[in-house]
Formats: structure tokens, C-alpha cells, sequence
């Protein structure tokens, strides 16, 4: 009974059995009062939390945003969404591929076109070196080292060739055009990598508007004198690296490599590049990895000799031709010279490769031609020369042939005396007349020739008595016939008497009569008449 | 060191180039703007003790017929709008500019200068002009690239923003440098 008496103080009013239930409806109604339009709230919100249709309805108001804001925050959406997507294109290829064919269809050609091109592309540059590899030593040598150590012949290659050298490998913000690491081999080929760099941006759009081109396409090679500007071109960065000398095609792989790995695995970093480039210290490892190549000039180098060798050879040429034409020059004026010579006659002059040859009719009197030789600088010892004598007819010659003819028969002359005498014998007169004749025609024929005949006189002794007294005897018997020819009009001035004692005996040994060593004899010098003018 | 693309806009004949040329010295030819349509300087700056590149982009100037490349804008940190103050309408075609260059860039720094202010009895730009400039709570500068005027500051000034993040509003420093 407890109970009751409590329901009462809880219900004031007295009355009827439903007094109870009045107090539930007073409290619902109080309820009602007070919280009412909250709990209709709460309901419409229950009703939409339970109703999955109205929150899609909800949630399709916000979601783009929602996508839109968490994608900029991090990349976790990205890679919840990727197996979905991935999943989703599968489903749709396997129910259909016609549709996702249709989609691509448009620009499945352009890049199956672009793929096939720089294929080709890269081909054409490489057409040259493959010929030169296919040829070279070198490449050989190479192909032999690859197949040792099992790696690839471009590896081999890129490592061993010469003549290129990568000096500077930029890597640039695509964005902004703002340097984010550069490595250098060498000082000094681009100066300002900042502005460069910028740049490169800069000229990028310049060609792109310029030449109308489509924004896929890019401008990949610039070259500047010895310089080659390679540019590799990632979605978010740039790699442009400076190449001196001759890269092997297998160069432009290697950039291609490096910048993939450069995206695949600084790709956040780069996505959030805001002109720091301290989270992207890491790169530094890739672009170093660029610098390859070791330039020693070889390919210039080999050219410039070629050229140098070229040259000398030309020259060496030039000079054989040259000497050619002076030896040539040598010879005709010397067989020219040897045609107007008189008493020579030339019926044949040859030049050959290293020699010469002539062939003709020489007059005695007439100069040696192989002294001639020496006026002309010929090599005599290179001369072949067969001269047929004979006697010409020119005026020149019969004076001296009457010259020699003269003295030949004056120097045979004798004279004879008694013993023990200096007197010529009386039948020797008609002697001595005959060679003063002869010796004043002499003389006349040798100043007609331009010479000057002098007549030595020499008298001898038989080699009975006294030397002294022969020596005497002989001098006396010379003067005597000197005297006689003077008296005979022969100038005394072209005669010379000289005592020879016993020194020139008739004959050398054997028994013969002294009267033949008693005499005198004649001995005619005759020289270019130059000192008596 | 932190790198930050600056594009330098404005008409034509505003003294865009003249400001950076009284910034820094160039190494690329004037000729640049009408063959590649841009010219870039750098210049190195140290703000509140932080070292800062700053890469200048110096666009052509507008006209008829040649335009901003948005590509050029790309990327950019900051920008300043370049008006010259003896001609009111450059001040109104920087405005223009303004509006496209906010489309590309977003919400980015920018500063607004009025150049040639050694010139300021020809001036056509008025006051009431420069009030409108502050009610849009645009900062903005009276330089001059002729004698010097305030336009260390200027990049100073548009420097400093960019590297403070949270930039909203006018730069009251700016305000109180213009009275």
C-alpha cells in the first residue's frame, strides 16, 4: 500500500481512476511544450540517417567537394581509388570492348603515330654510328667485352666511347621553370643555371605557339656550335643535359631512365615543388648518374690528322710535280744547248723516269757533253749518252785541226849534230827551214784559232863524257836552234830552249848509235790566247 | 635555396622592364620580349633572415594584339601588376589584367605599382582611382623605375608575402609606407 499514498503525491489532482494516465498525458504534453520542435527535428534526422536513399541523396551534394579538398591534401585517396579503377576498366573492357575502343580511338592513333615516329627518329640518328660500329675496330673490341662480361653492347659503349662528354644536367620545375638541382663535369658552358633554366621554360612555349604545334609535342634537341641541348621531358620536370662532342644514341635512354626514376620516386615532392629544393636533395644521386662520358677528342682528333696527313700528302705532291717540271726544264735546255753546240749533233733525247738518255754524232774537238752536264745541275751518273764520232765540217774546227795537225808534225821534228858540238849540221838545214815553215804556219793557224803556241826547244846530249859538259853541250845546241829559227823570223818570245842534257835519251835502253841522242827536239804548247790580249 | 617564380605584367610601355632593370642587372637582351615574348632576371634577396631567389619574369607588355601567355604565368609565386601613372588607362587594362592572370594563378600574392611617380605633376591616375584600389584591399606602391622610388621595396615587399603563407589582406606595411 505503500505505493499509493506516493502516486498521490505525484498526482495532486484527486478523482477518478484515470488520474494516472492524466499525469503521463500532462508530462507527454510538457514534453510536447518544451522539446517538441527538436524532437520533429531529430526524427527527420533519424529518418535520413536510416534511409540510405536519402543519404546517397546527401552525399552526392558534397562528394566532389569532399574529393576535391582531400586530394589536395594528401595522395591517399588516389591510391584507395587506383584498384577500383583499375578493376572498373576491367569490367568494362571484358563486358565491352567496343566502348572504351571507341574512347581511346581518337587519340589512340595520335600516340601510336608520335611512338612510331621517335622510334624511327631515334634509328636514323643512330643509322650512322650503327655503320660506323658495324665497321670499326673498335666496336669489335667491344662486342667482344660485352659478350665476356654478359652486359649489354650499349652499356659497353656509353661506358667506352670517347668523344662525347655529358657536361651539365639540369633538372627543371616544368611549372615554373625553376632550377630544382643541376650537376656539372666541367666549368663554365652555361653560366647562369638559374636563368637558364628558366629559360628553357620560356623557349619551350616560344617554339610550342610558334610553330603551332600541339602541346604534346616538345622541343627536344637544340644545338649550340660543339654543343648538343638534350631535352627529356616528364610529366613534371625537365632534364636538359649539355652534351659536347658525339653522343651515342644509347645516351638518350639512359636520360629516359633516369628521369622516370627521378617521378617514381620523388613524384609527392615534386607534386608539392614550392621553389625549395631541400626535399629534393635525393635527385642529385640521378643527375650525377647522367655525367657520363669522357671527352678526349678522339673523333676530332683522328679528323684533324687525316686532314694533316691529307695535306702533306698534297704537298709532297705538289713539291714531286714541282721538281718534275724544273728537272724538265733542266734537260731541254741542256739537249738544246747541245744541239746549237757545234760539232754535236743530237738525233735522240729521252727523259725517263729517273734517267735520261741521248744518243747523237760528237766531233772530237767539239766540248764534252758530260761536262756540259754540270751547268744544268744534271746528275751526270743519271745520264745515258752514246756519241758516234765524226768530223765536222765547221769553220771552227779546221782552225784548230790545222793547229793540232801543225804541232803534231813540229813536235815529231828532229835535228841532228856532230859529236861533241853545238853547231847544227849543215844537212840539217834544210830541215830547220822546213820547221820554221812549219811553226810560223803554226803559229798563224793558232792565232786564227784564239791561241798562243809556244815552241819548247829542248837539245840533247849523247851519254858520252862529263854530265856537266853534256848538260852544257845540250843547252848550247838548243840556243843554237833557237837562234836559227829567230833568224828564220819565228818571235823569240814564243820560243823557249832548254838543255835537257842525257835526261831524255832517244830510246830507253838497248844499244843504238849516240849520234841518234845528238839532237834536238820540239815541243809545242799551245793555250788560250786570253793572257796575251 | 628556395627559388620563386615572379611574373612582372602589365600594357605595354608601363615600365615593367625599367623596374627590373633598376632591380637587377641583366644579362638577356631587351629583344627578348619580341622574339620569345619574355625575359627573365633573378635576383637574390634575403627576407627576414631567409635567403630567396627570385626569378623574374618579365613579360612582353600587353597591347592590341599581343596577349599574356598563360603559359608564362604558370607556376608563379607572386606577381606585380605594373600600371603607369601618367596614363589612366593602364591602370584600368592592369585591372583587366588582373582579373585573367587571378584565373590562371589563383590566389597568389600580387602587388599593384604605379609607375613613373617622378612624374607625379602629369600624372592622369587619381586619388579617387587609388581609393577604389584600396577598397578592392589591394596593396599597392607609387614607384618609379626613373629615380629608384620605392622599387627595392616592392620586391621586398611581394618577397616577403610569398614566404609567409598566410597572407590575406592588404599589407598594412604597405598602406603605411604609401601615406
Amino acid at each position: 500500500m505503500s505505493s499509493i499514498p506516493r502516486q498521490d503525491e505525484l498526482a495532486p489532482a484527486p478523482g477518478a481512476n484515470g488520474d494516472g494516465d492524466s499525469a503521463e498525458v500532462r508530462y507527454s504534453q510538457l514534453r510536447e511544450l518544451i522539446v517538441g520542435p527538436e524532437l520533429a527535428k531529430l526524427d527527420a534526422i533519424k529518418l535520413r540517417l536510416d534511409d540510405p536513399q536519402a543519404r546517397a541523396e546527401d552525399l552526392s551534394k558534397s562528394i566532389a567537394e569532399a574529393v576535391g579538398i582531400r586530394a589536395r591534401q594528401d595522395r591517399k585517396l588516389q591510391v584507395a581509388l587506383q584498384p577500383l579503377i583499375e578493376e572498373a576498366l576491367r569490367i568494362s573492357v571484358a563486358r565491352d570492348p567496343a566502348m572504351l575502343a571507341t574512347s581511346l580511338f581518337p587519340i589512340i592513333g595520335e600516340a601510336v603515330r608520335k611512338a612510331v615516329a621517335k622510334a624511327l627518329r631515334g634509328s636514323f640518328d643512330s643509322l650512322n654510328q650503327m655503320l660506323d660500329r658495324s665497321v670499326s675496330f673498335e666496336a669489335w673490341r667491344w662486342r667482344l667485352e660485352a659478350w665476356r662480361s654478359g652486359k649489354s653492347f650499349g652499356e659497353i659503349a656509353l661506358t667506352r666511347s670517347v668523344g662525347y662528354r655529358v657536361e651539365q644536367v639540369f633538372l627543371i620545375h616544368r611549372e615554373t621553370g625553376l632550377l630544382i638541382q643541376y650537376a656539372a663535369a666541367s666549368q663554365g658552358v652555361v653560366a647562369d643555371t638559374d636563368l637558364i633554366s628558366g629559360m628553357l621554360t620560356a623557349i619551350q612555349d616560344f617554339v610550342r605557339d610558334s610553330f603551332g604545334v600541339k602541346k604534346s609535342d616538345e622541343l627536344e634537341v637544340m644545338e649550340v656550335g660543339e654543343f648538343k641541348l638534350w631535352l627529356q621531358h616528364g610529366p613534371l620536370v625537365l632534364l636538359a643535359s649539355v652534351v659536347s662532342g658525339l653522343p651515342p644514341p644509347e645516351l638518350r635512354q639512359v636520360f629516359e631512365r633516369e628521369i622516370e626514376a627521378i617521378h617514381a620516386r620523388f613524384g609527392p615532392q615534386l607534386q608539392a615543388f614550392d621553389g625549395d629544393p631541400a626535399p629534393l636533395a635525393g635527385v642529385s644521386a640521378n643527375l650525377q648518374r647522367c655525367l657520363l662520358g669522357r671527352k678526349e677528342a678522339k673523333e676530332a682528333g683522328k679528323s684533324h690528322k687525316f686532314a694533316y696527313v691529307l695535306a702533306a700528302l698534297a704537298l709532297l705532291l705538289m713539291v714531286l710535280l714541282g721538281l718534275r717540271i724544273r728537272d724538265n726544264r733542266r734537260w731541254t735546255a741542256y739537249v738544246q744547248n747541245l744541239r746549237s753546240e757545234p760539232g754535236i749533233v743530237v738525233t735522240d733525247a729521252q727523259r725517263r723516269w729517273t734517267s735520261y738518255s741521248v744518243n747523237g754524232l760528237r766531233d772530237p774537238l767539239a766540248p764534252d757533253p758530260k761536262e756540259l752536264l754540270t751547268a744544268y745541275s744534271i746528275p751526270p751518273e743519271k745520264v745515258a749518252a752514246h756519241w758516234e764520232p765524226y768530223l765536222s765540217l765547221d769553220p771552227k774546227f779546221s782552225a784548230t785541226r790545222k793547229v793540232e795537225l801543225l804541232r803534231d808534225s813540229v813536235n815529231k821534228q828532229v835535228l841532228r849534230f856532230e859529236v861533241n858540238s853545238a853547231q847544227l849540221r849543215t844537212d840539217q838545214f834544210g830541215m830547220l827551214d822546213i820547221i820554221a815553215d812549219q811553226i810560223t804556219q803554226l803559229q798563224r793557224a793558232a792565232l786564227a784559232d784564239g791561241q798562243k803556241a809556244v815552241i819548247e826547244v829542248y837539245g840533247h846530249a849523247d851519254r858520252t863524257g862529263q854530265e856537266d859538259r853534256n848538260t852544257m853541250l845540250s843547252q848550247g845546241r838548243a840556243e843554237t836552234v833557237a837562234r836559227m829559227l829567230h833568224q828564220r823570223g819565228i818571235p823569240s818570245d814564243l820560243l823557249a830552249p832548254a838543255g835537257r842534257g842525257t835526261l831524255d835519251p832517244e830510246h830507253e835502253s838497248g844499244d843504238y848509235p849516240s849520234e841518234l841522242d845528238r839532237r834536238v827536239t820540239f815541243r809545242v804548247i799551245t793555250s788560250p790566247a786570253v793572257a796575251a790580249q | 635555396m628556395i627559388q620563386k617564380k615572379i611574373c612582372m605584367v602589365g600594357t605595354f610601355g608601363v615600365g615593367k622592364t625599367s623596374l627590373v632593370a633598376r632591380f637587377v642587372r641583366s644579362i638577356f637582351s631587351d629583344k627578348y620580349h619580341t622574339t620569345i615574348g619574355v625575359k627573365i632576371d633573378k635576383k637574390q634577396l634575403v627576407v627576414e633572415g631567409q635567403e630567396v631567389t627570385l626569378m623574374l619574369w618579365d613579360l612582353a607588355g600587353e597591347d592590341a594584339v599581343t596577349q599574356v601567355r598563360p603559359a608564362h604565368l604558370r607556376g608563379a609565386a607572386g606577381y606585380i601588376l605594373v600600371a603607369d601613372g601618367t596614363r589612366s588607362a593602364t591602370l584600368d587594362a592592369a585591372i583587366d589584367l588582373r582579373e585573367r592572370v587571378a584565373a590562371e594563378l589563383g590566389d597568389v600574392p600580387f602587388i599593384f605599382v604605379i609607375n613613373k611617380a617622378d612624374l607625379r605633376e602629369e600624372w592622369q591616375v587619381t586619388d579617387a582611382s587609388l581609393e577604389s584600389l584600396s577598397q578592392r584591399d589591394w596593396s599597392y606602391l607609387l614607384a618609379s623605375a626613373k629615380t629608384g622610388e620605392k622599387v627595392e621595396q616592392l620586391f621586398l615587399d611581394l618577397a616577403g608575402r610569398i614566404l609567409k603563407p598566410a597572407h590575406g589582406g592588404p599589407a598594412s606595411a604597405l598602406d603605411a609606407a604609401n601615406a
